[in-house]
């Protein structure tokens, strides 16, 4: 955007920062007045009412402070036309309503170009200040200015869509340059009358930008696992007496399941909730069911949600229970060595052998090799296999020779327990909202580490979180609306090239080899203090999966302790 | 607060057995874990089963848990001795279904060697199409048939077994000595052996082997050959290849797309390897057809599968591709279902009166709608005594019930004869495209085949059929349509035929050849009049002959197409239930998390009366995250469902509401949505999740 820089010599009236929003008008106005011939249409941006001027008014949490300002002056305007130009493509307004605000923001436009002007004479008297402040405000009031206005406009169309956004207390973010509003883009997340659930499909996936609020999460407090346990166990669950019953429904079927046992049937539970509990009955039911004098029939319990479970192991297990003291010390590095030494076993036997999986289609068994050496397994004569598959798809995991091999009968087994064994809720979440970091327990987690390692790792880990802060403070220099953007993770995306800390790193010798620099990372990596990346060229890019705020405490303690 | 309730609120048991990946079940020392469920169903089933049993039940008491230990184990002694006949059956039709290409693949592999092939390996190429559990069988019993005439044996391969070439030859080498000498042979033979050990993998392993065994011909058989990779079947083949002076392979590779495609997919190199010739398995629809056809027209049938049920399976089968195993493994489950869940299959064991529980069991008969409508039936008949005495006198009840049973499963049987009948004329009659049984006997179950229009067409058809298919068709018919009738019919054609033979096939008069029509122009106008043609005196004969029979057949329909819905004790005979088959054979579990979570109160039957249909804190909590869910767009800010989500709870127990109890809701909530796939992490806008999964689709 072009700016004129002439009439060097106009200049705003004094206000006082207390009064910005008189003030803002005020200066509106002087500059209308004094120079009209740099509006581009100046005679009839100035019937504003007053209720329009204040809702593009921004907000007061968007404080400025006038210290970067002073160092780099000049810098910020530049960049803030850039973000602008963008913006201010007026490709959108279209229909008849848009008029009004865009008349407000050609007239915000010329009171911009003014202050714009007056940042950049800065130098030559830099004494004065006020003025400045109020054009900082100006130019920024720019954003959240249209943002406002669109959203005026998107509400007067859809009111439905706007009152998705609940605004309470939270700090509206600004906007990142480039996504045009307008009645063309209008979307509300339910719509008109009865779709069905295709076009409802289609509906919300249709293409152009989703309407939804800006609100982030940076506000509210997540729970760490500590807390989400303790306040997990206050909660009473409404539904007790009923979640029982249907668990006694449940349990009327277990001389059903015995029967298709016996019949040569494999069983598979399916439906909403944790089922591990309803496995444990049944394998206490069958247990006394079968046992007589002279057996004690063999039971396997597989929890299939264990992360970094076997196939292996889990045949290595049936073969122990079946062959006892018998089974060879060496069964095998291959699962099926293991599965055909079984086999075998199973042949001299009378008695069948009872394999419950918990959720078959985790994660660690749901591959197709594994699935396909589990339906191996339920194929065996005599050996009987009751699982339990918690997601709503797992029927995909097994083709019709699978499905042939496994031979199941399923039951709805719903039971609305909660799956607080099969999942580490707490790690879900912060992996869905991408806060990896919290893995380690964020910043209390890393000090933690930090402790038990020896003092060349802390100095790395501090050299690191230096860089990393110098870094986020240029980078709020010179693009704040950025990192303002990215708020609690700043971290993640922000990085330093392993290079140039390597570099750092020895010059304070923290490490004397790129070996031992390495080594030292490694250790960050284990504990997964470290995020480790390449960029477009190729270099790795070393970050802390670490908010701001978390970074400077732990640098904190480092240097303090 | 104290761990215990913390543990027994998640539903973690204080063991650390769910943290463990396998292990072996140990019952718990009986404290309060115990539980009291298990411990009063061993004081119920012990008062009742010490007196002569030591074996355990497989059945429970049913009426209301009354029945009687006998008419339990009738019930299920009876499913048994119903279902092992039948299997019988199935399994002879399968082996029958198999043998011609069993004895095509065994002449190949008898008679094919490497010097018959040129030197390459001798290859047949077995597809399958959907028919995949066809070749395990295929194969096992061509590995009984090479290991009985110790012609050599028949390794199957799977593509799991081969993650790469060592693997896959150990696990060859293994396998071939497995299959005969056992695991113990195979670590013995790796141990017994003079001079080096050799490794796990090493084909002289296999060299020796054949050798001692005097192996003639050693069949590799890849069960799924598109599933291995490309370049590990290269290898093997040249592999074999260079071995096959010494190793006498033969490779069978199981196909389930065509050959041509397979064929595209090696390399040439590796396809000049191979000689062979090209085998096909039979459909598994013909195979299930004629399955389902001996069970339901079996003269021994007792038990029938009704309409509903017949629909079910067909359908699996063609929506699933179920092998002819599959089918008959849903036929078991039908008749599982029936001995064990219905008090009244006890009938079809012929008790004697003694062994039943007499006075629920009446009470049960009474209560069918069957027995209602015969009632009525017999009222408007007139036998009001009888009624009277059905209703009132157990004794009579019991005494008569059978008498019932046998007449009406011998009307089933009828009817199915009849089907039989009807299925036989139309493969005369029909032209282009054939009913199957299948169908006839959905038609016939519910009552409709006797009006349908394939019937009456059928009859017209008949009618204009020439002597010479006539004949054929009576002879076909011969031992399924029994009637006197039939006899002298045929006898007749067969005095006509012989006075008549040189002259050609006779033709009726119902035949299009035999009117014509004449044109006259009377007063200037044209009248088409049709009229016989002067048809032979052996013609009119042949047409009084088809006149009998088509008469014959349409008494003989009539009478036995009846609709078993109206049977007495149909019940009993008759398992037409939908739903546990359909439920159990092909479940919907999206659909049913949908519903659990859409409408959490269809599942948990709520002891207070609010039937709720809105999104409450009654709810389980991810029920309520799903239904916010439900009405989000694509993308969803979760702050913004957070704030939803604490909404329901705050409006309702605003003075109870403890924000952070309710984030700990929220966040198992949300843990379990992302394990059932439904919300991922978007990347579009911070803290959004996009979604991935839409209700009902």
């Amino acid at each position: 955007m072009k700016r004129k820089l002439s009439d060097a010599g106009d200049q705003p009236p004094v206000s006082t920062p207390k009064r910005r929003r008189t003030a803002l008008e005020q200066s509106n106005g002087a500059l209308n007045g004094l120079a009209p011939n740099a509006l581009p249409n100046g005679d009839a941006s100035y019937e504003v009412p007053p209720s329009e001027r204040g809702q593009s008014t921004p907000k007061k949490t968007n404080g400025i402070s006038a210290t970067p300002l002073q160092q780099s002056g000049l810098k910020t305007p530049t960049q803030k036309s850039k973000a602008r130009g963008l913006f201010a493509t007026p490709t959108k307004p279209k229909s008849a309503v848009a008029a009004t605000p865009s008349r407000v923001k050609n007239a915000d436009r010329s009171a911009r170009k003014k202050s714009a002007r007056v940042l950049f004479e800065q130098d030559e008297d830099a004494a004065w200040d006020g003025s400045e402040r109020l054009a900082e405000e100006i130019l920024h009031g720019d954003e959240p200015g249209t943002e406002k206005a669109g959203q005026s406009l998107a509400e007067s169309i859809e009111p439905e869509g706007a009152e998705e956004a609940p605004e309470k207390g939270v700090k509206q973010p600004k906007r990142r340059a480039g996504r045009p509003k307008g009645a063309r883009n209008k979307r509300s997340p339910t719509p008109e009358g009865e779709l069905p659930a295709h076009e409802r499909y289609f509906f919300q996936n249709r293409a152009g930008p989703v309407k939804t609020s800006n609100a982030t999460l940076n506000k509210v407090p997540l729970l760490t696992h500590e807390e989400y346990f303790e306040k997990l166990g206050q909660y009473e669950d409404p539904c007790k007496e009923e979640k029982e019953y249907l668990q006694s429904l449940h349990h009327r079927s277990f001389p059903q399941w015995a029967f298709e046992f016996d019949e040569g049937f494999n069983i598979c539970l399916y439906g909403y909730g944790s089922k591990r509990k309803l496995m444990d009955e049944f394998a206490e039911w069958s247990y006394n069911y079968c046992s007589s004098a002279t057996t004690t029939p063999i039971i396997v319990m597989v929890n299939g949600y264990t992360p970094g479970i076997s196939i292996r192991s889990i045949f290595a297990t049936i073969v122990t229970a079946v062959m006892g003291d018998d089974a060879p010390s060496k069964l095998g590095a291959q699962p099926t060595e293991v599965l055909e030494l079984l086999q075998s076993a199973l042949k001299s036997r009378e008695d069948p052998v009872t394999v419950l999986i918990n959720s078959i289609d985790a994660p660690p068994l749901r591959r197709a090799a594994n699935q396909a050496l589990l339906a191996r397994l339920a194929a065996t004569p005599r050996i009987r296999l009751l699982v339990t598959a918690d997601t709503p798809n797992f029927p995909v995991m097994w083709d019709i020779s699978l499905r042939d091999q496994l031979n199941f009968v399923f039951h709805d087994c719903t039971t609305f327990l909660p799956f607080s064994a099969e999942a580490d809720v707490v790690e879900e979440v912060n992996a869905l909202l991408g806060r990896k970091g919290r893995r380690v327990g964020g910043k209390d987690g890393v000090g933690f580490v930090l402790k038990s390692l020896p003092e060349n790792a802390r100095n790395l880990y501090r050299l690191l979180l230096t860089e990393l802060i110098t870094l986020l403070d240029d980078g709020h220099q010179s693009d704040d609306e950025g990192a303002a953007e990215g708020g609690g993770r700043a971290g993640d995306e922000t990085g330093i090239e392993f290079r140039l800390l390597y570099q750092k790193a020895t010059e304070e010798f923290v490490a004397s080899s790129e070996m031992m620099f390495r080594t030292l990372l490694k250790e960050f990596h284990d504990h997964q203090m470290i995020t480790s990346r390449m960029d477009a060229s190729g270099m790795e890019i070393l970050g802390v999966p670490l908010s701001r705020d978390e970074m400077e405490g732990v640098l904190e303690d480092l240097v303090l302790g | 607060m104290d761990t215990d309730g913390l543990n027994d609120a998640l539903g973690l048991s204080n063991e650390k057995s769910q943290n463990l990946g396998a292990y072996i079940y140990q019952p718990p020392k009986h404290g309060k874990s115990a539980g009291e469920r298990p411990s009063k169903r061993r004081k119920v089933s012990s008062t009742v089963d010490n007196d002569h049993q030591p074996e355990r039940r497989r059945f429970v008491p049913l009426l209301n848990g009354d029945e009687n230990v006998k008419s339990v184990q009738l019930r299920y002694d009876t499913y048994q001795e119903l279902w092992s006949k039948q299997e019988n059956k199935i399994q002879d039709i399968l082996e029958d279904v198999d043998a011609g290409v069993l004895t095509n693949v065994l002449s190949f592999v008898r008679d094919t060697s490497p010097q018959t092939c040129d030197g390459c390996i001798p290859t047949a190429l077995v597809t399958v199409g959907s028919n995949v559990s066809s070749l395990s069988r295929l194969l096992s019993r061509l590995n009984g048939q090479l290991i009985l005439t110790e012609e050599g044996s028949v390794v199957v391969l799977e593509s799991g077994d081969a993650p790469n070439l060592k693997t896959t030859l150990k696990n060859i080498i293994r396998a071939t000595i497995t299959n005969t000498d056992g695991n113990d042979g195979y670590q013995k033979f790796l141990t017994d052996r003079a001079g080096p050990r050799l490794l796990g993998y090493d084909l002289d392993l296999l060299h020796d082997y054949v050798q001692r065994k005097g192996t003639k011909k050693l069949v590799l058989a890849l069960r799924d050959s598109e599933a291995f990779d490309p370049g590990l079947l290269t290898d093997l083949l040249s592999l074999f290849k260079s071995w096959l002076d010494r190793i006498p392979f033969t490779v069978l590779l199981g196909i389930s797309t065509s050959v041509e495609l397979f064929e595209g997919r090696l390399p040439r190199s590796c396809v000049a390897l191979l000689r062979g010739k090209h085998f096909e398995v039979q459909e598994a629809g013909n195979c299930v057809d004629r399955i389902y056809e001996t069970l339901q027209t079996d003269p021994g049938t007792n038990l029938w599968l009704g309409r509903n049920v017949t629909t079910t399976l067909f359908e699996n089968t063609s929506d699933y591709f179920q092998s002819p195993e599959a089918f008959s493994r849903m036929v078991k489950y039908a008749y599982m279902s029936h001995f064990f869940a219905n008090p009244l299959a006890v009938l079809l064991a012929n008790p004697g009166p003694t062994s039943l529980t007499r006075n629920k069991l009446c009470e049960a008969v009474r209560n069918l709608p069957s027995f209602r409508m015969f009632c009525e039936d017999l009222v408007e008949e007139g036998s009001v005594k009888q009624v009277r005495d059905l209703l009132e006198d157990d004794e009579y009840l019991i005494q008569e019930t059978p008498k019932y049973l046998d007449a009406n499963q011998q009307r089933m049987r009828n009817m199915f004869q009849t089907v039989r009948v009807v299925h036989i004329c139309l493969e005369y009659t029909q032209s282009a495209k054939k009913t199957n049984i299948s169908d006839l006997s959905v038609r016939a179950l519910s009552g409709e085949l006797s009006e349908s229009t394939i019937l009456e067409e059928m009859v017209a058809t008949a009618k204009t059929l020439d002597s010479d298919k006539l004949d054929e068709l009576l002879v076909h018919l011969r031992g399924i349509l029994v009637s006197p009738e039939a006899d002298v019919i045929q006898e007749d054609l067969r005095t006509l035929l012989e006075t008549c033979s040189e002259s050609g096939p006779l033709r009726s008069g119902y035949n299009i050849n035999s009117t014509v029509t004449k044109t006259t122009v009377v007063q200037q106008r044209i009248r088409l009049s049709k009229g016989q043609a002067d048809i032979s005196e052996q013609a009119v004969e042949y047409t009084n002959i088809v006149d009998r029979l088509v008469a014959l057949l349409q008494v003989h329909l009539t009478e036995s197409l009846i609709n078993p819905q109206d049977l007495f004790l149909h019940e009993a005979f008759l398992f037409d239930l939908r739903n546990p088959l359909k439920e159990t054979f092909a479940p919907r579990p999206r659909f049913a998390i949908e519903r659990a979570l859409a409408t959490p109160f269809d599942y948990l039957l709520s002891s207070s009366d609010i039937t709720m249909t809105k999104v409450s804190s009654k709810q389980p909590a991810t029920a309520i995250l799903y239904q916010l869910y439900l009405d989000s767009g694509a993308l969803v800010n979760v702050h913004d469902l957070w704030q939803a989500f604490y909404g329901v709870f705050e409006t309702e127990e605003a003075d109870v509401c403890d924000d952070r109890v309710v984030m700990s809701l929220f966040y198992s909530a949300l843990s379990e949505l992302k394990a059932f796939g439904v919300i991922k992490n978007s990347r579009k806008k911070t803290d959004h999740l996009a979604k991935s999964a839409w209700m009902g689709l």
